[in-house]
């Protein structure tokens, strides 16, 4: 825990601190238990993600194209890895609205954590490659500096951050389509 | 009016404003419609199963959504409709060229274009196949009601004898 990557629990923290009410887009396992570990239990706005391993961004996507609230994906790298090609459809449309988080932790973390054996592939580099801002943080404070930038300015970036593998206890509700409609009723019901 | 002009017809009929689609010969003009038309909202994604994300965010921000692709298209979201789409409640109407069946050439596309419809019975998804231009439009329209007021996606699956044949058979 002392290679000088950041912790995913204060990142998370951050986004939540930094973006209030942004809907959060979370990956399947790991993401989404790090994000209902540091959530309020009543944030309808945490879609959490409970399979569908690759497609975590384009939810992102569609969902920022169809909402002026703030949207933010947390995705990881093992994830992003089986799907790069979202990469190139985000930057065709580019909204404002949408900030993408990388959690990168090498490994394969809610399956057992197995080595990606991707450390020679540069994530960030692939999405400036596909057309987005992109860039790679390796600490909390790097994280919360590079969020704040990303919300602030226009069109998408990519926020590819180094964590060290963690193994949460909490778990987001299980009732998956209570998931999906808490979320949509705050976004559609709650906002103007 | 052609059969591409009464599907664009049928998604607005069913309230659809954001159209996610991948290119296929036979669904180029549909897709041609949409595009050009500002009732709609379109993303051309890189894969299939980034559209059924696309669509679940799109329904989760307020907005109906609708998928064009092939039926070899439709095999690549298998994953994301399974694991997310049908479990989690989120509709969208898919309408598909199949592929695998009538006036088929290629071998490639007959395991899933000629299943299509089971595969789909298979993990949950109810559909339907259109062979004729005349019930298009109801067919695709009553689709999108039945997809958006049950909350579970539906898939219309086109046939050639709808969007006209391919000539490599018959070279």
């Amino acid at each position: 825990m002392t290679d000088g990557r950041a912790n995913q629990y204060a990142c998370t923290e951050s986004v939540l601190d930094i973006t209030p009410d942004a809907a959060v887009v979370s990956n399947l396992g790991v993401a989404s238990y790090v994000l209902a570990s540091v959530s309020d239990p009543k944030r309808a706005r945490n879609f959490y993600q409970w399979g569908s391993m690759g497609v975590t961004t384009a939810v992102g996507l569609g969902l920022a194209l169809s909402t002026d609230e703030s949207v933010t994906v947390l995705d990881g790298d093992g994830s992003l890895l089986m799907s790069l090609g979202v990469l190139s459809t985000v930057a065709r449309y580019d909204p404002d609205n949408l900030t993408v988080v990388i959690w990168a932790n090498d490994v394969y973390g809610t399956t057992g954590g197995q080595s990606l054996q991707a450390s020679h592939t540069d994530f960030a580099g692939i999405a400036e490659n596909s057309g987005l801002n992109a860039v790679t943080v390796q600490d909390t404070e790097a994280f919360t500096g590079a969020y704040r930038d990303a919300t602030e300015s226009a069109g998408v970036t990519v926020i590819v951050c180094h964590v060290d593998p963690v193994d949460p206890d909490a778990r987001p509700s299980f009732d998956f389509p209570y998931i999906a409609r808490r979320a949509r009723d705050s976004l559609t019901t709650e906002t103007s | 009016m052609t059969w591409s002009e009464d599907t664009a017809e049928a998604l607005a009929d069913a309230g659809v404003e954001l159209v996610a689609y991948l290119p296929d010969s036979k669904m180029d003009a549909l897709i041609g419609e949409v595009v050009g038309d500002d009732r709609f909202e379109t993303v051309l994604v890189s894969r299939e199963e980034e559209a059924v994300g696309v669509l679940v965010g799109a329904w989760v921000g307020g907005n109906r959504g609708a998928l064009l692709c092939q039926s070899s298209g439709l095999a690549n979201t298998f994953n994301a409709i399974s694991s997310l789409s049908v479990p989690a409640r989120v509709p969208f109407l898919g309408v598909v060229t199949r592929r695998g069946n009538l006036g088929e050439f290629n071998i490639a596309q007959v395991p899933a274009g000629y299943n299509m419809d089971k595969l789909l019975d298979d993990v949950g998804v109810r559909n339907t196949v259109v062979s004729d231009q005349e019930n298009l439009r109801e067919t695709v329209s009553l689709a999108g009601e039945t997809a958006f007021s049950t909350q579970s996606p539906y898939v219309v699956l086109l046939e050639q004898t709808v969007t006209g044949r391919k000539s490599e058979a018959t070279k």
